[in-house]
């Protein structure tokens, strides 16, 4: 799926002038201002607050210059998992309403019982998932990290391919469980080991996009805004 | 000056050579072309697969077919081949006494001793019992950490669990016990059983469980009970953790399937049992001597396979003379990987089972039918032309380095045919069943594959493990790398290496493994079938007469075959090889070629 930034720059204009269209016809209805909009982006689209007279989806931009820069791994048996900017801070749960605490757990959670050491770093660089699993895996000890952008899209990357040729990619994050996450965690460590890797079932809707590609456009806006390419990455323990 | 066909219709394959000869004889050879065989050999299906052949080899020279002038076919031998498998044991388990499998990643390592407690009803414990842990997947790797690390008073020997965590759980526990995970179906467990469990060092196997002396230590049995644990203890051999319960009614047997007798009508009638082997039964085979037909006890499996290949034998001669018969088998032993029936985590046991490959022979297959349609559809003169042992040893006189008297072997996919000639040019011939399709069967049966197609190429193409995205480490234990990393849907996986690139094999089966099978399966069926058929058609019976064989047909192409055979055949001081067919065509299109050169040979007459 192709999204430019002009795409994603008509698509939010669109939502914005409807919703504050929907917010000048019943005031009650929104909750303009609140400022936090964290975990609400599994709530019904009623809720979602206006954005009118707003050009950020956060007015706060959270500093990360005060946390340790992620350091380069030299453990042969670890796996990097790279989270969002947005990740656990400003969006609490992916795409489809999983809490991403849990995200986390079970990633590492596969990582650990294959044996490998998870280790947890936030790429403020890019939100590519590509990009981001391969900065990942470029950290890592092992060679191998996995990229895991807020809304769930997730992707297993190696540090010597090409950003867009990776291991394994993820991309209907509304059809991900807790068990594909955990599956997906097993996979990066046994690309470690050099074991054969066990494919992983996972759905497919070729109505996830019309449906959801509204709100994956705006999530990814929230997690691009918390983008500091200036500390790059940090190590990020949720 | 005028074109001329030659066409082999064989079992799998059809073969075309196209040779141009001049008014005063000389002949130059044109194309050559191949394709698969529609329909039985000697159908007339198979017209489909000479026309598309035709085709393809006057498309190569940019011709038409109906430029070509005479077209000649072969003489089929009027012998098809099929292959069946019968297993002969089978293990059942009943009342669950045994959970023996290899998850990929069992924790702790050891023995352990105790009664079966299940997760929810840990307060039944008492102080001064040993327990093994049972815990659904409901229960998480925190939840089952935390109730062993909680309770220190219940001493918790072992762990088995459902969901894949035991490593989770290991990593978590105050007090390192070994853990077996992904049960899957642990909910047949019995609460308060005496159990056993024991996880292997990482490398090794298990010792305790799979030794029947190691399982009555741990579970105080007498001698009368070991006997019955003999069984568990073998199908848990090479595992790398197991659970061993003692349960009263608990049992393991290995049932001995009734999977009928053969029956062979010769110079002496045999009957032999299928369960008695492979070896028997070519033994009474040999002992029948020349045999004039085979049958199989009614309403067995074998009985139906040879009754089978009869039926679609006579569909082929529907004359009224039609004599139909089974005139050679050929039994291979071995192996099949059987789901285990009552088991808890899917295991499988290797059975033992035959392989049988049968030939039937009739007197004459409507060729000329074929040649009828080929005239009418291509408007070219058709002529069934030859022999085809003649033929082929016609077309294997075109290998440079050889002279008569010569034998072949035409290995193709049904059938392993032998031909001598002698330097007066007689022919001495002999047909028998067991070829490429049968070693197919094997590989698929022994590696479990459940899928002919990927059998065959096993069979074809050399392995190679593809250790990282840019190298892989072949089965000769060369390394190579690449340039440009490998699709990361290879990676870790066995693939096979073929020109079109690389197949992976989706089995988890290491590629010593599939090697080994792979050679085991060729030699079984071609290097039993080589000496069976030389030494049939050599004079005096003695191997030692001959002294050069081509090799010909399909599987003489294969990469390891001909080695096979060259080393065997080394001891008799016989020359033999891998034919090439007018120096150029490698083991392919002997016969097309010696239909192409017997015109000439008429001609001169």
């Amino acid at each position: 799926m192709q999204i430019s930034e002009e795409l994603i720059r008509q698509i939010t204009s669109a939502v914005i002038s409807q919703m504050s269209q929907a917010g000048a016809s019943s005031e009650s209805g929104s909750t303009a201002g609140t400022g936090d909009v964290s975990g609400s982006w599994s709530t019904s689209a009623g809720e979602v607050p206006s954005m009118a007279g707003r050009e950020r989806i956060n007015e706060e931009k959270t500093s990360y210059a005060d946390y340790p820069r992620a350091k380069q791994g030299t453990d042969p048996k670890e796996v990097v998992i790279g989270v969002g900017a947005a990740f656990q801070r400003e969006i609490k749960k992916t795409i489809c309403g999983i809490p991403l605490d849990e995200v986390l757990r079970n990633v590492k959670a596969g990582i650990e019982e294959e044996g490998m050491i998870p280790r947890v770093v936030k790429i403020l660089d890019t939100s590519d998932v590509c990009f981001m699993a391969l900065e990942a895996a470029k950290l890592s000890g092992s060679g191998i990290g996995v990229g895991i952008q807020s809304k769930g899209t997730t992707v297993i990357h190696q540090r010597d391919l090409y950003p867009l040729s990776n291991l394994e990619l993820f991309p209907q994050a509304p059809l991900m469980t807790l068990e594909t996450y955990r599956q997906i965690g097993q996979n990066a460590a046994k690309y470690v080991k050099g074991e054969q890797v066990v494919p992983i079932p996972s759905t497919n809707d070729p109505m996830c996009r019309p449906k959801y590609q509204v709100k994956a456009a705006l999530m990814h806006i929230a997690e691009t805004e918390q983008l500091d390419p200036e500390v790059g990455a940090v190590e990020w323990e949720g | 000056m005028s074109y001329i066909a030659g066409v082999d219709i064989g079992n799998s394959t059809t073969e075309v050579c196209v040779g141009e000869v001049t008014p005063d004889g000389n002949l130059t050879f044109l194309t050559t072309a191949s394709c698969p065989t529609t329909g039985t050999k000697g159908t007339i299906e198979n017209v489909h697969s000479v026309k598309n052949a035709l085709r393809l080899a006057m498309d190569r020279i940019g011709r038409d077919t109906s430029d070509i002038d005479l077209i000649r076919l072969n003489e089929a031998a009027p012998v098809i081949g099929d292959t069946a498998m019968e297993t002969l044991t089978e293990t059942v388990i009943t009342d669950s006494s045994m959970i023996g499998h290899n998850p990929s990643t069992p924790a702790g390592a050891g023995q352990a001793v105790g009664e079966i407690l299940l997760i929810g009803k840990l307060s039944r414990a008492v102080p001064g019992t040993d327990y093994i842990l049972a815990a659904s997947a409901e229960h998480t790797y925190e939840e089952v950490a935390a109730t062993v690390n909680q309770n220190p008073d219940v001493s918790i020997v072992g762990i088995i669990l459902q969901a894949d965590e035991a490593v989770l759980v290991e990593n978590r526990l105050t007090r390192k016990v070994p853990v077996i995970d992904e049960v899957r179906r642990i909910d047949r467990l019995p609460d308060g059983v005496p159990a056993a469990i024991e996880v292997a060092l990482p490398g090794q196997t298990i010792r305790m469980l799979s030794n029947p002396y190691g399982i009555a230590t741990l579970l105080n049995l007498n001698a009368d009970e070991t006997r019955t644990v003999t069984p568990i203890a073998k199908s848990l051999i090479g595992k790398r953790s197991a659970v061993v319960l003692k349960t009263p009614g608990g049992n393991i047997h290995e049932n001995i399937l009734p999977a009928g007798e053969i029956y062979f009508y010769g110079d002496r009638n045999i009957t032999v049992s299928l369960d008695e082997g492979a070896d028997r039964i070519m033994q009474a085979e040999t002992e029948a001597g020349d045999i004039r037909d085979i049958s199989g006890q009614p309403d067995t499996n074998v009985g139906n396979m040879l009754s089978r290949i009869r039926t679609g034998m006579s569909e082929l001669d529907r004359s009224e003379q039609a004599d139909v018969r089974i005139t050679d088998i050929l039994a291979v032993d071995t192996l099949a990987p059987v789901l285990i029936s009552g088991a808890l985590a899917g295991e499988t046991c290797l059975e033992k089972a035959v392989g049988i490959a049968a030939m039937v022979r009739t007197q004459k297959l409507p060729m000329q039918e074929i040649a009828a349609r080929l005239h009418q559809d291509l408007e070219t003169e058709v002529k069934v032309a030859g022999v085809e042992a003649v033929m082929a040893s016609l077309g294997a006189l075109t290998t440079p380095g050889t002279k008569l008297p010569l034998a072949i072997l035409d290995m193709g996919g049904g059938s392993t045919d032998a031909a001598v000639i002698s330097e007066e040019g007689r022919v001495t011939l002999t047909h028998q069943a067991g070829a490429g399709e049968l070693v197919s069967m094997l590989i698929e049966t022994e590696l479990g594959l459940g899928d002919r197609h990927i059998a065959e190429q096993i069979k074809r193409y050399p392995l190679a493990k593809v250790e990282s995205l840019f190298h892989m480490r072949m089965e000769n234990g060369q390394m190579t790398f690449v340039d440009e990393s490998i699709d990361p849907r290879f990676f870790g996986r066995v693939v096979l290496l073929t020109e079109n690139g690389l197949i992976r094999i989706e089995q988890e089966i290491p590629m010593e493994k599939i090697v080994q099978v792979r050679r085991e399966a060729k030699r079984k069926v071609f290097v039993t079938n080589a000496f069976r058929a030389l030494t049939k058609v050599a004079p005096d019976h003695n191997l030692r007469n001959i002294s050069t064989v081509v090799l010909v047909g399909g599987s003489a192409e294969d990469f390891e075959i001909p080695e096979m055979l060259m080393e065997e055949f080394a001891d008799y001081r016989i020359v033999c090889g891998r034919g090439n067919i007018r120096g150029s065509e490698g083991p392919r299109n002997a016969v097309a070629t010696g239909l192409v050169l017997s015109y000439i040979g008429e001609r001169v007459i």
